[in-house]
């Protein structure tokens, strides 16, 4: 573009030079030089043109670059948001399920889940010595545990596994295990030989 | 065409003065803008910019020895509206993903079924002030409840969050952990050991775009939030809980008032259990009356009855004026140096018996210990008492714990001069009397009694460590002959056969004492046993007592709860059974 305007230039500076062109063909060059100097201020104008636009058109790069830094400045802001957000969430989520752990760890849950089990509270203490195989103390009969009777406003009964509904679905589990996949094989947790355990009831 | 010259001019003149005077209103504008209201308005817009937030600290636990946690802090919600933005009759919610415009009380249902508020109380709280900006529709909501609600999408309700506490295992050591009221720490270690647990809100401000979006990198901290430290209780909470439910088991079947019970680790004066019964859920602290709000065991003194006799033993054993097998005869009344008309005399009657001190101790003889105690001067006396920790609060320093009382040497008469020794005319606080056994227990250092094992600061330091310093009271001779004479006790005394336990040698020793109403003895009794297993190695001091026993009055009625947890004690702590070694003390003569 440029290029263009310095050809325009120079086209309408040599129109006045025409009619002088065939009157003597000695000395043409010198006076036609001369005549197509620029002034000095046609010969200042031509780079301030040149640098205006190229300014111009820098100054519109460099706005557009800002506007797309923008646009992604904002996307990194929005993005930060949300993740902050999200991390924040998560963070709820996981105290509310710490929370509820520590509800379900307490002894008072463990105690009913264990008498709705079935499991019974041991009488006198007795102490197995490995190294001997001999047991020490005397056996009492075990006793039913008692309805815990220590308050707990937090638990309303809704944690206590109910064995029933627990056999079922341990049967239901089952049935699907039998028709649909098979056991891995040799996986049978009743191994002989390996860890000798007491067999209890 | 004629060219109305002047009328141009005044054409041109007009507008160029309206050009002027419309640039001179812009500028004047632009002074009033940029200089005069120049700060208040940019602080105005740094206002609207800025919002502030308050950062919440986190308020420390409290966990038992294992780091089970008995208290915690947790977040919950402030479900807030906004009166001015509500509209009475109809408003928009989402139900179903779908957004509906529903009459205003449908979308009030909905939020009190999901909160579980009263829907009318709602309705009011909206109509109240119908300028106001600001209402609470219903406090502490859990996360669950709070996501819900922020689901229906209703355009005037708001959120707070409202930091708050739980006690996941309810009434387990809630005499000992407290509770926090509105106010703040209301009772117990919340109260005690506030300045650890503590946390200091922070603040800081960040700025947002026109949509509420945080500028990244706008952030400034004000004020650092500063969590609390994790208190450490010295208590086992399985222990405390089995604790507790003896009591009640058995303070319900005697029509008890209540009842304590403390373990004390005797080599170090560890607090492993410290039960009350009744006692406060801090989860629910108006459940229960007052009295049940705190610790009786550190807050109670009670005259303590013949468990006392222990410490007058070791004290005379230790003076060597007395051996197991001192001889003495024990008449049925005892007058001698009482004014006229006062007695001393057994819980049952009986004509001249002779008894070794170890029988005095064995069948509890008030006669015979007020016989012996006049071995030794009274100053002597007292001075065994207080340094076995009575009449001063125990290195717990529990919240209200009490000092019991000893009468000063000046101001003790002929009577409370004996029956102090028998733990009458006196009182003491549960953890004094498990202080007293643990120092018989530990070969007669009495260990600064602890609940608390440290502060632990989220930075992994530890401050306000207990003291672990142990005073000597009586001789190592002088405190493990008390503990052999206990045993005989245990073997031979009024409840041998409740507190048996096959495999295990025990020492222990009960206690009935008279309830003194508007300064008489009455019918009320308070029973207790104290005792120490294994009794060829002390390694646990355990104290069980029942205040107003209906159905039994004697100390065979706090015997069956003391076995169930020495039990317990035996099974936690895997003490192995041991019966070789029983001393055997002639108890007659």
């Amino acid at each position: 573009m440029s290029d263009g305007h310095y050809l325009r230039g120079n086209l309408a500076l040599a129109r006045p030079m025409r009619p002088t062109a065939p009157a003597r063909p000695e000395a043409p060059a010198p006076r036609r030089h001369l005549e197509v100097a620029p002034t000095r201020a046609q010969k200042r104008a031509r780079p301030r043109l040149a640098h205006a636009l190229i300014m111009v058109s820098g100054i519109a790069v460099i706005f557009l670059i800002q506007l797309a830094l923008s646009f992604v400045l904002a996307d990194g802001a929005y993005q930060i948001a949300g993740m902050q957000s999200t991390q924040r969430d998560l963070l709820r989520e996981e105290e509310a399920l710490h929370e509820h752990l520590e509800l379900l760890g307490s002894t008072q849950n463990l105690t009913a889940n264990a008498e709705a089990l079935g499991m019974v509270a041991s009488g006198n203490p007795m102490f197995l010595n490995i190294e001997t195989g001999g047991v020490s103390g005397s056996h009492s009969k075990p006793k039913s545990l008692p309805d815990n009777l220590i308050a707990n406003s937090l638990l309303d009964g809704s944690t206590v596994i109910d064995p029933d509904a627990l056999a079922a679905a341990q049967a239901a589990e089952q049935a699907a295990g039998d028709t649909g996949t098979t056991t891995m094989p040799g996986s049978t947790p009743t191994t002989p030989g390996l860890l000798p355990s007491p067999k209890t009831h | 065409m004629v060219i109305d010259i002047r009328g141009s001019r005044r054409r041109l003149f007009l507008t160029v003065l309206m050009v002027f005077a419309l640039v001179g209103v812009f500028a004047v504008r632009l002074f009033d803008f940029q200089v005069v209201r120049a700060a208040e308005l940019s602080a105005q817009s740094t206002e609207r910019r800025t919002v502030p937030v308050t950062t919440y600290g986190v308020r420390g636990s409290i966990v038992d020895a294992d780091g089970e946690v008995l208290a915690d802090s947790v977040e919950r919600f402030d479900i807030t509206a906004s009166p001015k933005n509500a509209k009475l009759d109809y408003t928009w919610m989402t139900r179903d993903d779908e957004r509906v415009k529903v009459p205003t009380t449908e979308a009030i249902q909905a939020i009190a079924d999901l909160t579980g508020a009263d829907p009318n109380t709602l309705y009011t709280t909206l109509a109240a002030n119908p300028e106001s900006d600001f209402a609470y529709l219903k406090k502490e909501v859990t996360l669950e409840v709070f996501r819900q609600v922020k689901a229906l999408e209703i355009p005037w309700v708001y959120s707070e969050l409202h930091p708050a506490r739980t006690y996941p295992s309810g009434a387990i050591a809630g005499n000992l952990v407290g509770f926090i009221g509105t106010e703040g720490p209301q009772a117990g270690t919340e109260l005690d050991r506030d300045s650890c647990l503590a946390a200091t809100n922070g603040t800081s401000t960040y700025e947002q775009s026109a949509d509420g979006v945080r500028l990244p990198g706008s952030t400034v901290v004000e004020t650092e939030a500063k969590d609390g430290g994790t208190i450490h209780l010295t208590i086992d909470a399985d222990l405390q809980w089995y604790a507790q439910q003896v009591l009640a088991q058995q303070g319900t079947a005697l029509g008890a008032d209540s009842g304590t019970a403390m373990i004390v680790d005797v080599k170090t004066g560890r607090i492993m259990a410290a039960a009350d019964w009744p006692s406060v859920d801090p989860n629910d602290p108006t459940g229960v009356d007052m009295g049940a709000t705190g610790a009786r065991v550190f807050s109670i003194p009670f005259e303590p009855g013949s468990v006392m006799k222990v410490a007058t033993f070791a004290a005379l054993l230790n003076e060597g004026k007395i051996s197991p097998a001192t001889k003495l005869t024990v008449p049925g009344i005892y007058t001698e140096g009482l004014p006229a008309g006062s007695s001393i005399k057994d819980s049952w009657a009986h004509g001249t018996i002779n008894y070794t001190a170890t029988g005095v101790l064995v069948n509890s003889s008030n006669i015979g210990t007020a016989i012996l105690s006049k071995k030794l001067s009274l100053e002597k006396r007292h001075a065994y008492l207080e340094a076995f920790g009575f009449g001063t609060e125990t290195a717990v320093g529990f919240n209200g714990e009490s000092p019991g009382s000893v009468l000063p040497v000046a101001q003790t008469d002929a009577i409370t001069n004996l029956t102090q020794q028998f733990g009458q005319g006196m009182s003491a606080t549960s953890a004094q009397v498990a202080s007293l056994y643990q120092t018989i227990g530990n070969g007669g250092v009495r260990m600064p009694l602890t609940l608390v094992d440290g502060c632990e600061w989220p930075d992994g330091t530890w401050t306000q460590k207990p003291g672990t310093e142990g005073v000597r009271v009586v001789s190592e001779s002088a405190a493990d002959t008390t503990v052999q004479m206990m045993e005989m006790t245990a073997q031979e005394g009024l409840i041998k056969d409740i507190i048996k336990i096959p495999g295990y040698r025990v020492a222990a020793k009960t206690g009935t004492a008279e309830v003194a109403q508007n300064g008489k003895y009455g019918d009320d009794r308070i029973v207790s046993v104290a005792g120490l297993v294994p009794a060829g190695d002390p390694q646990y001091a355990i104290v069980v007592s029942f205040t107003k026993p209906d159905t039994m009055r004697t100390s065979a009625a706090a015997a069956p709860a003391f076995t169930a947890i020495m039990k317990q004690v035996i099974k936690t702590f895997r003490i192995t059974p041991q019966t070789k070694g029983a001393p055997s003390i002639p108890t007659t003569w």
